[in-house]
């Protein structure tokens, strides 16, 4: 796979257009950022988020049903990475899906 | 006559809804006791009140957004408080013998007790978290909830796996309407009668309140305290250049905004029921016990939810049309200025807004509630 994952810029930008927010560009996010402590995003913001991820990444991109999927202190720890981790992982399963040829052969 | 035992909490939201209930109970001739934290219950119940003390303890500070919220609520404040109470509650009980134990459903000692004494009890629901169930969206978060429950419950001895502290099996009385939760499945034990609502009195400059603006509440609440400071100055900025047209109240404490703009009033406290036929308006942090008082009186909402089932009220408040949601944390001042326009000048929310004072009105309130209260009390006489 050459072509280059979801980075935590991505998903700043994502967040920033989700939330509409762009105090967050130059709120010096990382992959270590966690969405509930540090940015305080709620149901309504990671919504938002999981509507804007879909829209851009495909409809394999199932943010809210992620989380639904994590315990209580996933939810807590939940950081900007495990967010892009989840994203590539998306987008491996979906190239994989488009590509059946290519995978066989 | 019937004898009620009151299990609540040292809060703002849960006492008064209980305290309200309990005089229209008294005004029906009935007995009722209390039981709770001495320190902070017998100043509001004054000195003629039975109360049967449980102690007061601290809390360390709880977290303040989202998940980490919910976790320490339980983890730090609700489980423990019912850790330490139940001798107290259990005593209580068995001193006074009450034919019905009227339980907060977030005071779980109280269900615990009566649970444990073969009494029958009644569960008032406070809080908009434990009625629709909003946590079924989250099953993992649900299932640790449930945990702590059950462990709760065999630390008490309760093992009877159909027993749940949050909702009694006889009465269930819920503040609220379905013009609010909407239509849902309840069973038929569940009763909701709107807001349980006692007038509290206080100081209150009347005099600087302007006949010719528009006024618009701003409060996030008993507490969240250490989280208001910054909103509060969002808000005031909001307000700001809307000073030919409205003019704003905040509640806190006055050093909280050292120099606020002329159209903006702060003060300690407000006296809710009094001032509430005179506003336009209210943002806050969706607190139930603000939300259902406010819109008993028709009047439309901005809620920025922090944390607990206030994002669960904002959202059932703004699929009901009468109120906007923004985020506490991040909202901007030209973004909630913007939502207070809208739900000024579009009467479709103060419209909504009416819509379920009306369905609060028809539901009776602590009277309603105490009249359900009474029929599940096996009266004394034939006891």
């Amino acid at each position: 796979m050459t072509e280059a994952g979801v980075t935590p810029d991505d998903l700043t930008e994502a967040l920033a257009a989700a939330t509409g927010d762009e105090s967050l560009l130059s709120a010096g996010i990382t992959a270590a950022t966690r969405l509930e402590g540090d940015l305080r995003l709620d149901s309504l913001d990671l919504a938002a988020l999981g509507a804007l991820l879909r829209d851009r990444y495909g409809r394999a991109v199932d943010l809210v049903g992620y989380v639904a999927g994590l315990d209580i202190d996933e939810i807590i720890e939940l950081t900007v990475g495990d967010v892009t981790d989840y994203l590539n992982r998306c987008g491996q399963t979906q190239r994989r899906a488009e590509r059946p040829a290519e995978q066989s052969r | 006559m019937s004898r009620f035992l009151i299990v609540t909490l040292p809060l703002t939201g849960h006492a008064y809804r209980a305290m309200a209930i309990a005089d229209e109970l008294a005004a029906r001739g009935h007995e009722v006791a209390w039981c709770g934290s001495k320190a902070y219950f017998r100043p509001l119940l004054g000195p003629d009140a039975t109360l049967f003390p449980t102690g007061t303890r601290l809390y360390r500070d709880q977290a303040g957004y989202g998940m980490a919220a919910l976790k320490t609520m339980w983890q730090q404040y609700l489980i423990p408080m019912a850790r330490f109470t139940l001798p107290a509650v259990d005593r209580a009980a068995l001193a006074y013998q009450p034919d019905l134990v009227v339980v907060d459903q977030h005071a779980l000692a109280g269900a615990l007790v009566a649970h444990r004494h073969g009494l029958p009890w009644a569960t008032l629901v406070t809080g908009a978290m434990e009625l629709t169930h909003p946590l079924t969206a989250l099953p993992r978060v649900d299932a640790w909830v449930r945990a702590q429950l059950a462990s709760l419950c065999r630390e008490a001895g309760v093992t009877d796996v159909a027993f749940d502290p949050l909702v009694s099996p006889y009465l269930l009385i819920a503040f609220t309407t379905s013009a609010l939760v909407g239509e849902q499945p309840f069973p038929g034990h569940f009763v909701l009668v709107g807001p349980a609502m006692l007038d509290r009195p206080c100081a209150f400059p009347w005099e600087l309140l302007d006949p010719a603006l528009r006024k618009v509440l701003i409060t996030v609440g008993t507490v969240v305290t250490g989280l208001a400071a910054d909103f509060y100055q969002r808000a005031a900025d909001a307000v700001a250049p809307l000073a030919a047209r409205v003019q704003a109240i905040i509640v806190g404490p006055p050093d909280l905004l050292p120099e606020p703009p002329g159209n903006v009033l702060v003060v300690p406290s407000v006296p809710m029921l009094a001032l509430l036929p005179r506003l336009d308006a209210v943002i806050s942090h969706g607190g139930m016990n603000t939300v259902s008082e406010t819109l008993a009186h028709g009047v439309p909402l901005v809620l920025a939810p922090i944390n607990h089932d206030q994002p669960v009220v904002a959202s059932q408040v703004v699929r009901a049309g009468a109120g906007i949601r923004v985020p506490f944390s991040r909202v901007l001042p030209s973004q909630l200025r913007q939502a207070l326009v809208t739900i000024l000048d579009d009467p479709a929310y103060r419209h909504a807004a009416e819509r379920i004072a009306n369905s609060f009105a028809a539901a009776g309130g602590a009277a309603a509630a105490a009249a359900h209260l009474e029929s599940s009390a096996s009266p004394r006489a034939t006891s």
